[in-house]
């Protein structure tokens, strides 16, 4: 999973003859062309449609799905003029930072530590209930949790109490579900990583008197550290455009306390018919994303440099 | 983003059992013609699909060289609305007949996804002799053309328990008069019968326009003067003292917790509890809903309660203050559509005539407790026998109001609900949820010419 460094082409020094250049075009095209050319075939309609209609006061039903008008910025506008958008945005905020960032990949990689140099059962059971949990589809997943926190559920059941748990703390309940959920590939991700440190290293560290705190620190964690930033970047781009386990669990409500930006946004374009309006919440997503996937790719370069 | 977009269309596919790839008209080999009927259907109301079934069946022996492809939605009318707009956005997806919420109809017609039906009315007699002229209007167009047969027509009022009403000491029959009286009623359920609960309304977004139509409007309409639309103005009407009282009532009802829990509130088969959890076991007092309310407990439902026409007591919704006419009704419903992109339009209308003949309109009403379009259906009867509270509910035709249901309608109920859900949860106060739907009227009506300020 580690991100491979891509070799630093000559840039620098005398200007790159004809053929020589087309060859180094060449060599970083001929990877994506599969890609591209995928791309291209099915998604380039309806990418350029949709960037297209985001400019749009395009509808689904009523006159404007006929004589839909160019409007300019007018649909950014209203959206950061309107509280429930900014709302969306910080519960999309916390989710992707309670979930993803914290929940799991910090639990993905304490599993992944905890199962070095365990039994061959033990590491198939652990790994078979983690990762039975990340194959399960969201909609079953969301059922499963919601059976669990209902007000009749089993986890009230067991605690013996009565409490509202989806509709008194639906944030935390989606959080815990979707940590629940995709644990597993943060799991996969340092398993593989963790097996790539070599043993003798953190040996030696433990003869030189190293705890194994310090070991972790100083010597597991540096020699991991691409594999936490693509990590991070994978899972942060998943859990930004999560959608049906919180669709499945709350429905984004009540009202809109757990209400994120792909819930608002469906909201807007399928129940309430705007789909040009939701099409430039589509876009700002992607906008985020990208942020996000710069932002991780430049620490990279910065530990590689 | 792209993921979370087709997520969501997932989500509703994976709603739909029956596929829907290739909609529209089809030439099959053979010269052999087919229409597509797409309509909702849930596993407690299969009434709809009952009635098409049969109305294909006679169709086809009547029309040798036609099949009928019925398609179902699986879903609530939200999730109907939602795949319904999709599916009508292209030519070759768009059903050729299908079930229509007449609230959402001016804006269909505006979209051009509607055929008029009125060449082909002239030439059905049933359309003359059968209909009355207000029925009729259901789903008239701007344009003064008509784009659907009805199949239903319903009002609203007030179900009661008599077992929980006797035993909070409240008289019975009930009658109130004004909302102090059913407030009252319902504190005294709570004190007295802590374990029912005391009044059960439609009032969060996930119930969509029952919410708006069964909980709102009900109230609003209710107000002395209270309406959304000025027609003598031809503009919305934005908030008012009108507006805050109907979001007051609301306010106090999950204030006071005279309310479901806030779980069931926004719990989207809340119906299904009411009617067939906690009616036949006694646990609720009141209930705002639909003339169709009783079609739950009948024998052809799928959790039949025999002992309804004894424990459940029915009456009308009364205005504010007891302001005449006394009481308050909202009327809606439903219609067979045509799509402008069938190619097979006459075959289209046979068979809308055939789904709502006699037969096929007294099995539905029958089963579904809606009260019934036509003449011949209201007069016979199989339609009152098995539920007395059907004359009561037709009666309310009387006090009953339509909806403003102009092309902007469905947006402005979506702000409404917004409102309601913010006063069912008590994150905004009535005055604030009103400041903000005079707020974002405007630009839900297209423009602040449109608004008229209160």
């Amino acid at each position: 999973m580690t991100v491979a460094t891509a070799p630093s082409p000559a840039v620098t020094g005398s200007p790159a003859s004809g053929p020589a250049r087309r060859r180094r075009v060449l060599r970083w095209l001929l990877p994506m062309a599969p890609a591209l050319v995928l791309l291209a075939l099915f998604l380039a309609g309806p990418i350029l449609w949709s960037v297209y209609i985001a400019f749009t006061n395009e509808t689904l039903t009523g006159s404007a799905s006929v004589h839909s008008q160019f409007v300019g910025f007018d649909n950014f506008a209203r959206m950061f003029a309107d509280p429930n958008f900014v709302n969306s945005f910080l519960l999309t905020f916390v989710f992707v930072i309670g979930s993803a960032v914290i929940g799991q990949n910090t639990l993905g990689l304490i599993i992944a530590l905890l199962q070095r140099g365990r039994g061959r059962v033990t590491r198939s059971v652990v790994n078979g209930v983690v990762i039975g949990a990340w194959v399960m589809p969201e909609i079953v997943a969301a059922a499963c949790w919601f059976s669990f926190l209902a007000e009749d559920g089993t986890l009230n059941k067991v605690l013996g109490i009565s409490q509202e748990w989806l509709y008194t703390a639906p944030m935390l309940a989606v959080i815990l579900a979707n940590v629940w959920r995709g644990t597993a590939f943060s799991m996969l991700v340092y398993s593989a990583a963790l097996s790539e440190v070599p043993p003798d290293l953190v040996e030696a560290a433990a003869v030189d008197g190293a705890s194994p705190a310090r070991r972790l620190l100083h010597i597991t964690l540096p020699l991991i550290r691409r594999s936490i930033m693509s990590n991070l970047m994978l899972i942060t781009l998943q859990t930004l455009a999560s959608f049906g386990l919180i669709y499945a669990l709350t429905g984004g409500g009540p009202g809109t306390a757990s209400q994120t930006t792909p819930l608002y946004m469906y909201e807007q374009a399928f129940r309430y018919f705007e789909i040009g309006y939701g099409s430039a919440i589509a876009l700002v997503m992607l906008v985020i994303g990208a942020l996000f996937s710069l932002i991780y790719l430049r620490l990279i370069k910065v530990e590689d440099a | 983003m792209k993921r979370s977009l087709a997520g969501s269309l997932l989500v509703l596919t994976a709603l739909t059992a029956a596929g829907c790839g290739s909609g529209a008209t089809q030439e099959a080999s053979g010269g052999a013609k087919e229409l597509e009927v797409l309509y909702k259907v849930e596993p407690t109301w299969p009434h709809l699909e009952n009635m098409l079934k049969n109305a294909k069946k006679q169709y086809e022996s009547a029309h040798p060289g036609v099949t009928i492809k019925l398609t179902a939605v699986q879903g609530n009318n939200e999730a109907y609305y939602t795949k319904l707009a999709l599916l009508n956005r292209s030519p070759d997806s768009a059903p050729d007949v299908y079930l229509h919420d007449t609230f959402q109809v001016n804006a269909d017609v505006a979209a051009g996804k509607l055929a008029p039906l009125d060449e082909y009315l002239t030439t059905w007699p049933d359309w003359g002799t059968q209909y009355p002229d207000n029925v009729k209007q259901a789903a008239k167009g701007i344009d003064g053309k008509i784009y659907g047969v009805p199949i239903s027509t319903d009002t609203r009022g007030l179900w009661y328990h008599k077992d929980v009403f006797a035993k909070a000491g409240l008289p019975v029959p009930w009658e109130p008069k004004t909302w102090n009286d059913v407030l009252t009623a319902a504190r005294t359920i709570k004190q007295k019968v802590p374990d029912a609960v005391p009044f059960s309304m439609y009032s969060t977004k996930i119930h969509g326009e029952a919410s708006t139509m069964q909980g709102f409007e009900m109230l609003l309409y209710g107000t002395p003067g209270g309406t959304l639309y000025d027609d003598a103005q031809k503009k919305w009407v934005a908030g008012g003292k009108n507006f805050t009282d109907a979001l007051t009532f609301i306010n106090t009802v999950y204030r006071e917790e005279l309310g479901p829990k806030q779980a069931d509130a926004h719990n989207a088969k809340l119906a299904d509890k009411v009617n067939l959890e906690w009616f036949p076991a006694g646990k609720i007092g009141i209930s705002l809903d639909g003339a169709w309310t009783a079609a739950a407990w009948k024998p052809t439902s799928t959790k039949p309660w025999a002992a309804w026409q004894e424990k459940v007591g029915w009456t009308a919704m009364p205005t504010q203050n007891g302001e005449a006419p006394g009481s308050v009704s909202m009327s809606g419903g439903w219609v067979m559509a045509m799509s402008s992109y069938t190619k097979l339009k006459k075959e289209a209308f046979d068979f809308i005539a055939v789904a709502t003949n006699k037969e096929n309109s007294l099995m539905y009403s029958v089963s579904t407790g809606d009260l019934a379009p036509r003449k011949d259906v209201a007069a016979d009867p199989k339609y009152t026998a098995d539920n007395p509270s059907v004359k009561f509910f037709t009666d309310l035709a009387e006090v009953t109001h339509y909806r403003p249901a102009y092309e902007a309608y469905p947006k402005v109920s979506a702000q409404l609900q917004e409102a309601m859900e913010a006063v069912t949860t008590g994150s905004r106060t009535p005055e604030e949820a009103t400041a903000a739907y005079a707020k974002a009227l405007p630009a839900a009506v297209g423009g602040p010419d449109k608004v008229l300020a209160r």
